[in-house]
């Protein structure tokens, strides 16, 4: 940019200054901004989660049996993998904040790790549950099957909320390559990380989502009779 | 003109030196603002023209000239332009874009690269749309309403339709996100929540409505998307899916979008009645909540829609006593409206007689609305010409018409010229009569049992459908003059200065008009309130070099 | 204001991971849970869990602690979702009244009707 930014001043009619906020350099905005996105994600795996609640009413039985046969075991290593990378991504923005550029590089690497660790034991879950006929266009759930209507439906809700969120999970990967990028590029510094704390947000916001979707479709069939 | 600092980086990448590109990778709100206005007006009239054809073809029963499918796809092109290319973006992508940051003194929103992002998306979304006109199995047949199972198992290009409305839906949202931070971040110096111009409030309140509500129906379209393609089984009864369903999750979405339509028109009638009566506002605080209030209310609604789809009785009544609720602060925008034009001194430019005439027909739209509030006598007119005639009586005789309005009231601010007022108070009177004769005998048609979105009919509906066309033309007639006049205006109009309305507000406070690429020179200090007049003149006056108050 | 250079790393850091502590105790009861109390509202236990976690997260890791603004906004937010989730399911769905007639849930589409159709003979 050829010209730096110098905020405005205006004065009132006794002659005291006030400083104008332009939309250069808006710290707060850019975090307004970035939790008004996040609204949008509320909104959207609300809805998802008001269908999934919405089939549960009509078939509560099936919705139970279904969940007792998803994989607690790799569920909750995912839920526990995801909840450490929320750790390591707000310790790599507190490490930014006061100056620790090269901890907070490792730190994104540690999280992008999680993360792909979180999809690849989510791809051994999925090739399990095929294996078993459970997966979408397959076998139980294909709509000749005599597969309860509760059950392909709990199914086909599973793989759509999961598969929304790996897709958000990918995404966060990606964000967190240009992160580094930008970083290495002297763009995102200590004095100006409003990229590294919407990131960051993002990240929180995937997790937030997990720490519903893993009970709701894991948890509330795990002591059911079948 | 000299080349100032906004000239140079008033760009998304780069500094362009044809005067195309620079309009075409403008972050300038302004500019944004009108190109989404001549994109706009276009796709306007390409779904009036379809309007027009289904017209024609109704004139008489029986087939003419179109078959039954094809009026199908009629009525759904009509429906999914004029909403989603048309109504919701609106008035916000207009002067939302144009005169808001204007009116709270800012240089330009608050993520300028993000609304030329946003632009773009739109018109992305907008191709994706029309051209399923020329690709797959023909335009889709389903309605704009993509209600299921239909809109699972028609062959027509339905998937390619479902992403478009979803890049449309992210547009809308993203233009609410922008607008939310700018309010709240930059407002000048001085200016409360209260001081702001009531046009801002209804921005505002639009803007809760694009961000929260939108969200709901991207993703049942990419649920309806999922479902095509790999048979998920959400919505189609055949795997178990429940319609209903769809039809809630649509209509959480498709209601509020009916606020996000009428909330910033109100805005705009908010700014011309006062202008036009020489006269401080009636009940600004009570005008600025109902735009609140018709928000947060608006959301609990949607079931109205769904009155003969199959919900549990309890939520019919549920839905319907709530839905009474949401014509309260309108009525009180409109008493307000009135209380300001009473013992103001009224001038009738071509402004104020829209603003007149939008009173009378959306009084006649809200009103119909609360007669199909109650449930047994939705029953008997929900699906027919008198629901049709309704939303158009309330969508094009209020949220367009008070788009036409601030179209011809901020017209020396885009351009520095004025149209010619009186072709201008013409075409309004013609498009006036022309509207009322095409819908008013739809309210009788519908009571009387004429069903929508068929395409033939009992002769006994014969006599609607003929005064309908006539009105049809006439409306046609308008809006063409009313675009002549303003192209016209453009064209060669006589040039006025910063403010010809003699106006309050702070986008009419500029060293000249044209508004300058920069906005104002300095951003002034608010200690006065948007409306302040005495004796049917301004109080507050600016020396334009300083912007400091010299009143 | 980009940054905030007086921050207390040691203080922040030490928050952090005493979240994370809140947050695996929490997981671990949602594992117990289902075999050790509230076993036949196992749903509402298992949100409630949830609900305590994701306060931890809002206010601490996303930083919403003390934000008056933004934090009046999520409240809205939610107190939106919450609408929609009573309308359409404690007030709607859960009074469906078509349960008898509806193929969406008539008996040989359900659980147990499956396993009455199993035991009869001929059919599929």
């Amino acid at each position: 940019m050829a010209h730096e930014y110098v905020p405005e001043i205006a004065t009132d009619r006794e002659g005291n200054e006030y400083v104008v906020q332009g939309w250069q350099d808006d710290f707060y905005g850019g975090k307004l901004g970035f939790w008004l996105f996040m609204f949008t994600e509320v909104m959207m795996f609300g809805a998802m989660f008001l269908a999934l609640t919405y089939y549960k009413t009509l078939h509560p039985e099936d919705f139970l049996t279904a969940s007792h046969h998803l994989n607690r075991l790799l569920g909750g290593t995912n839920t526990v993998i995801l909840l450490i990378s929320a750790l390591t991504m707000g310790l790599g923005l507190l490490k930014m904040r006061v100056g620790d550029v090269k901890g907070a590089k490792l730190m994104i690497y540690i999280t992008m790790f999680l993360a792909a660790m979180f999809l690849a034991i989510k791809g051994v879950e999925w090739t399990e549950e095929y294996e078993h006929g459970i997966f979408l266009m397959h076998d139980k759930l294909l709509p000749e099957s005599s597969f309860p209507f509760g059950e392909k439906l709990f199914y086909g809700l599973y793989f759509t909320m999961t598969g929304l969120h790996g897709f958000h999970i990918i995404i966060g990967i990606g964000l967190m390559i240009w992160l580094l990028k930008r970083i290495n590029a002297g763009k995102v510094t200590p004095e100006h990380h409003i990229l590294h704390w919407n990131i960051a947000l993002y990240w929180d916001i995937v997790h937030l989502i997990w720490v519903f979707v893993f009970p709701y479709f894991y948890m509330i069939g795990a002591n059911h009779g079948n | 003109m000299k080349k100032t600092y906004f000239d140079e980086t008033h760009c998304a990448i780069g500094h362009p030196k044809s005067t195309f590109m620079q309009w075409m990778l403008t972050i300038d709100h302004k500019r944004i603002g009108i190109m989404y206005a001549v994109v706009m007006m276009t796709f306007f009239f390409v779904a009036v023209a379809t309007a027009f054809l289904m017209r024609l073809e109704l004139f008489a029963p029986g087939g003419q000239f179109i078959d039954g499918d094809t009026f199908n796809q009629a009525f759904t092109l009509h429906g999914v332009i004029m909403i989603f290319l048309f109504m919701v973006p609106g008035i916000p992508a207009i002067f939302g874009n144009i005169v808001m940051p204007l009116m709270i003194g800012a240089k330009d929103v608050a993520f300028p690269r993000l609304n030329w992002f946003t632009f773009w998306l739109y018109i992305v979304g907008a191709l994706f749309a029309l051209s399923t006109l020329w690709t797959g199995n023909g335009f889709a047949d389903t309605g704009w309403t993509f209600y299921a199972p239909y809109s699972l198992n028609t062959d027509t290009s339905v998937v390619m339709l479902l992403v478009a409305a979803f890049i449309l839906g992210m547009a809308s949202i993203l233009t609410g996100l922008n607008f939310l931070v700018t309010i709240h971040r930059l407002r000048a110096p001085g200016m409360t929540f209260f001081k702001m111009p009531l046009f801002v409030w209804g921005i505002y309140a639009t803007g809760w409505i694009q961000l929260l509500a939108t969200p709901v129906v991207g993703i049942t379209l990419i649920l309806a998307l999922l479902e095509k393609l790999l048979g998920i089984g959400i919505f189609d009864p055949a795997k178990g899916g429940d319609p209903v369903l769809f039809e809630h999750l649509f209509w959480i979405y498709s209601h509020p979008a009916v606020y996000l339509m009428i909330l910033p028109a109100f805005g705009v009638m908010s700014e011309i009645i006062p202008t036009f009566s020489r006269k401080e506002v009636f009940g600004y605080r009570t005008i600025a909540l109902s735009s609140a209030a018709i928000a947060g209310i608006g959301y609990l609604v949607w079931g109205h829609h769904l009155f003969t789809s199959g919900m549990a009785d309890l939520a019919k009544t549920v839905f319907s006593f709530l839905t009474f609720f949401v014509a309260v602060p309108t009525g009180i925008k409109f008493y307000d409206w009135v209380a300001t034009m009473y013992g103001g001194k009224i001038v009738l430019r071509t402004p104020m007689l829209w603003a007149l005439g939008t009173i009378i027909t959306f009084v006649i739209g809200g009103l119909t609305g609360v007669t199909i509030t109650m449930i047994g006598v939705d029953i008997h007119l929900q699906d027919t010409y008198y629901t049709v005639a309704h939303f158009h009586y309330a969508m094009l005789g209020g949220v367009a018409f008070l788009m036409f309005a601030g179209m011809h009231y901020w017209f020396p601010l885009v351009t520095g010229k004025m149209y010619n007022e009186a072709k201008a108070k013409i075409a309004f009177y013609i498009i006036f009569i022309g509207f009322n004769f095409l819908w008013f005998p739809m309210l009788i048609a519908g009571y009387l049992g004429m069903p929508r979105r068929y395409f033939d009919y009992l002769p006994e509906f014969q006599i609607y459908h003929q005064v309908a066309f006539f009105g049809a033309v006439v409306f046609i007639i308008g809006i063409t003059l009313m675009m002549y006049v303003l192209i016209q205006g453009w064209r060669k109009g006589e040039k006025v200065g910063p403010n010809p309305w003699n106006a309050t507000t702070l986008e009419w406070h500029l060293p000249y008009s044209p508004a300058p690429l920069e906005n104002h020179t300095k951003v002034p200090y608010v200690d006065f309130d948007p409306y302040e007049y005495k004796n049917g003149e301004p109080v507050v006056k600016f020396d334009y070099a300083t912007m400091k108050r010299i009143d | 204001m980009a940054t905030n250079t007086n921050i207390d790393y040691k203080k922040e850091q030490s928050n952090y991971i005493k979240v994370l502590v809140g947050l695996l105790v929490l997981t671990a009861i949602t594992f117990v849970q289902p075999h050790l109390f509230m076993e036949h509202s196992s749903f509402l236990a298992q949100m409630i869990i949830a609900v305590a976690k994701a306060w931890l997260i809002v206010i601490y890791y996303m930083h919403l602690k003390g934000d008056k603004l933004i934090g009046a906004m999520v409240w809205f937010t939610l107190f939106l979702v919450a609408v929609f989730f009573i309308i359409t399911i404690a007030v709607d769905v859960t009074h469906f009244q078509f349960g008898d007639e509806s193929y969406i849930t008539s008996a040989e589409h359900s659980l147990a009707g499956a396993e009455v159709h199993q035991t009869s003979s001929a059919h599929e």
